[in-house]
């Protein structure tokens, strides 16, 4: 994913996004809507956490065991009459579907919604071919049309309202459009109708693959992954190395977790398993299907006890509705193909450049609470923490942060550094403490002080009012119960260095 | 273009075995073993949870709950005595709205409905089978569905949980007549109507490779999208009509 730079901090990104009162109330209003519907619909099933454990039991399995589903289901897929192929990164898939492109002699392309074909940039690889590339998700077409990225896993138009999407639809009209949901949607219906049917070449995604059935699983709401799946003769399918379930009784935990977590839904209006091309006899469905399984960074997070877990996303978006830093800057700060809290922990493994990425992984309070939406309990603050982590240890830091850090080592390691820092804070601040506050935005204060007061040090240090306080207290302690208390005394007898340095 | 020409695929077949060494070969190190797992690991737990499993409904509650999700998702649904009740809906159907075209499925579960249609002056009907048709005579059956006002299928399996249809591809079930209609009429004997997905998925791990249809289709309602400002729109690309006929005896 050599295409990817991060260009500028989410910092600067999401003051783009800031800045945009309408991005933000979309983007609030839309999660908030799929958090309660999700929050609904868990709640409707009943024993969620049940079907969560399960999910994330099927998912950690099959992984654990990848190289043997992965192969089952190339053998299944096979049998078929699938063509198979392996891209060990985005330019590998890229080539074998332009050879395929190419050999076919096509024209133009429909697309169905798929994550993996933004990783791999295929639109702008397929229009130097001279291919015409057509995204045919509503959300996908509208943003294809305005040339920009989807923003949302699941709604990837989130950040347009359907005034500039009138506007988007009515140059590709040659018409002047009314700002109607219903007249817009009709016009794309139309336009869409008109490019399946003509197209050569059907593109879908995959969101589960069926290990003992070699059939690729969709998920969707429109109807165009069934079109794209059902007209065009040839059909490509951009597969995930990790998508893969064992069995189709496994779909049901799956189809159970995944449309609960990203709409609210029960199920996606289709869900369509597709096992091969048309039979002899059939009179639809592709002629044929080429499945092309990417790695492009995956399998880097194999075997990485902190980061194995992120190959069991099943790509719901639960965790970017329920995350509060994605709520208030969207899908576009965090820079990369995938954004939210699992962006923020995918893109710098799928990428292998920490380093380079390593500011998504701030754009995040670590609450926690993508771990609490997400349906197969992937721990992404934990992982967040560990990618802070490595950031720190393969010494990409900031300087200024670097000798604050040392300084204060130094100081915490010695009770009578601190002791005489202290005293010497006491008289410093007399300057500038009003009334019990300091308010100068000087030094280190500046950031804090631009926002709230911070506290003036009090006259007296804790340890210093103790004696004062023990005083006071004599008698109204409850007593240590005994064994805490024989511990208590068993580590002060192992102390060295009379209890002044500490580590 | 139909298929490729056989070469170029056994070329790219040839480099895909090349390939797939390497790439198993990269899994298998990084998961910590020499070489890839090839025999089936132990499997302790298997999809749906145990609770789960012991979850069941009577008929009647199955309808009604189906009637219920279906209904919720936008679908609309009747609950009928006989096919000849299934057919006095359509004719009343097509009578109300002026449709023209339609395209049915060459189900035996249909085979009075289409004798009677067939009769019908007013209408253009086509019937899908594509068993012994050309190239063309099945690009012909797509475009027919992809114009028709209608297309009435017989589905193979519903769900009472998640409120779905399940239909399957085969000479005489075209996945084009479920889907490029402005309207679906899907017919439901009753004794097809399941609890759960899993009573409908099991099944199909178990059929031989040879007799699994290659399009399995859960459909939940009508075609929907809620891209515009996440105002909902129905009928973006598949039917946006959709009615579920239940039929207690056939």
């Amino acid at each position: 994913m050599s295409e990817h730079k991060a260009t500028s901090s989410v910092k600067e990104r999401s003051k783009v996004a800031l800045n945009n009162d309408f991005l933000r109330n979309a983007v609030k209003f839309t999660t908030e809507r799929l958090k309660n519907g999700k929050l609904a619909a868990a709640e409707e099933h009943g024993n969620w956490e049940e079907w969560r454990e399960r999910g994330r039991q099927i998912r950690l399995h099959t992984i654990a065991h990848l190289d043997y589903y992965l192969a089952r289901f190339v053998e299944n897929a096979r049998a078929q009459g699938v063509h198979v192929h392996f891209a060990a990164d985005a330019a590998d898939a890229v080539r074998l579907t332009m050879q395929i492109a190419e050999h076919k002699k096509a024209k133009s392309v429909v697309k169905s919604k798929s994550m993996v074909s933004e990783e791999l940039h295929i639109n702008h690889a397929l229009e130097q071919l001279g291919v015409e590339a057509v995204e045919t998700d509503l959300g996908e077409y509208i943003i294809q049309l305005a040339g920009e990225t989807p923003s949302h896993i699941i709604i990837p138009a989130i950040h347009k309202n359907r005034y500039q999407i009138a506007e988007l639809l009515s140059k590709e009209a040659g018409e002047e459009l009314p700002p109607d949901t219903g007249i817009l949607a009709g016009f794309v219906r139309r336009k869409l109708r008109e490019k399946f049917l003509e197209a050569d070449i059907g593109m879908t995604g995959c969101n589960f693959a069926i290990a003992e059935t070699g059939s690729i699983v969709l998920f969707e709401n429109e109807g165009n992954a069934r079109m794209v799946s059902t007209v065009p003769k040839t059909q490509i399918t951009f597969m995930g190395m990790e998508r893969i379930i064992p069995t189709l009784d496994d779909l049901e935990v799956m189809a159970t977790l995944l449309p609960r977590s990203a709409t609210g839904q029960k199920l996606t209006v289709y869900m369509s398993v597709i096992s091969g091309p048309q039979r002899q006899t059939d009179g639809d469905g592709p002629e044929e299907m080429h499945v092309i399984i990417l790695d492009n960074g995956r399998s880097l997070q194999l075997g990485d006890p902190q980061f194995q877990e992120l190959l069991n996303c099943i790509r719901c978006g639960a965790c970017l509705n329920a995350c509060p830093v994605y709520r208030h800057i969207g899908g576009h700060a965090y820079g990369g193909v995938y954004s939210g809290p699992i962006g923020a922990v995918l893109t710098p493994a799928l990428n292998k450049n920490v380093a380079e990425w390593d500011d998504i992984a701030n754009a995040s309070s670590l609450c926690g609470a993508c771990y609490e939406a997400c349906p197969v309990k992937i721990p992404l603050h934990d992982m967040l923490v560990y990618l802070r982590r490595r950031k720190v240890e393969r010494g990409s830091k900031d300087p200024l942060e670097q000798a604050g850090m040392s300084g204060f080592k130094f100081l915490m390691s010695n009770a009578n550094r601190v002791k005489a820092f202290v005293k010497l804070g006491r008289i410093g601040q007399k300057m500038l403490v009003r009334d019990g506050h300091i308010k100068a935005k000087i030094g280190p204060l500046k950031g804090w002080n631009s926002y709230r007061y911070a506290p003036s040090l009090p006259k007296q240090t804790f340890r210093e009012s103790w004696k004062d306080i023990e005083q006071g207290l004599a008698g109204t302690l409850p007593e240590l119960s005994t064994d805490i208390k024989a511990r208590m005394e068993q580590l002060m007898a192992q102390r060295t260095g009379g209890g002044k340095y500490h580590g | 273009m139909g298929k490729s020409d056989a070469d170029f695929l056994q070329r790219l077949h040839e480099e895909a075995l090349q390939k797939q060494e390497a790439f198993f070969g990269n899994i298998a190190s990084r998961l910590g073993r020499e070489r890839r797992l090839q025999t089936a690991p132990v499997r302790s737990i298997k999809g749906a949870p145990e609770f789960w499993e012991d979850v069941q409904l009577s008929v009647e509650q199955r309808v009604e709950l189906f009637m219920s999700n279906w209904q919720k998702a936008g679908g609309h649904v009747q609950r009928l005595s006989r096919m000849s009740d299934v057919k006095q809906f359509i004719d009343n159907f097509i009578a109300t709205t002026q449709a023209r075209h339609l395209i049915i499925q060459d189900q035996d579960e249909l085979a009075e409905l289409r004798t009677a249609l067939k009769a019908s002056t007013d209408i253009n009907l086509t019937v899908w089978n594509s068993g012994a048709a050309s190239e063309g005579e099945k690009d012909e059956l797509v475009a027919k569905a992809a114009g028709a006002d209608i297309g009435i299928v017989a589905v193979e399996h519903a769900v009472a949980y998640t409120g779905s249809l399940v239909v399957t591809s085969d000479p005489a079930r075209g996945r084009s007549v479920s889907l490029l209609p402005t309207t679906l009429i899907a017919v439901l004997p009753l004794s097809r109507l399941k609890t759960k997905l899993g009573e409908v998925l099991r099944p199909f791990d178990v059929l031989p490779l040879k007799e699994r249809p290659a399009g399995i289709h859960f459909i939940s309602g009508p075609s929907r999208s809620a891209d515009i400002e996440n105002d909902l729109t129905i009928g973006v690309h598949g039917p946006g009509v959709v009615y579920a006929l239940i039929v207690d005896e056939i």
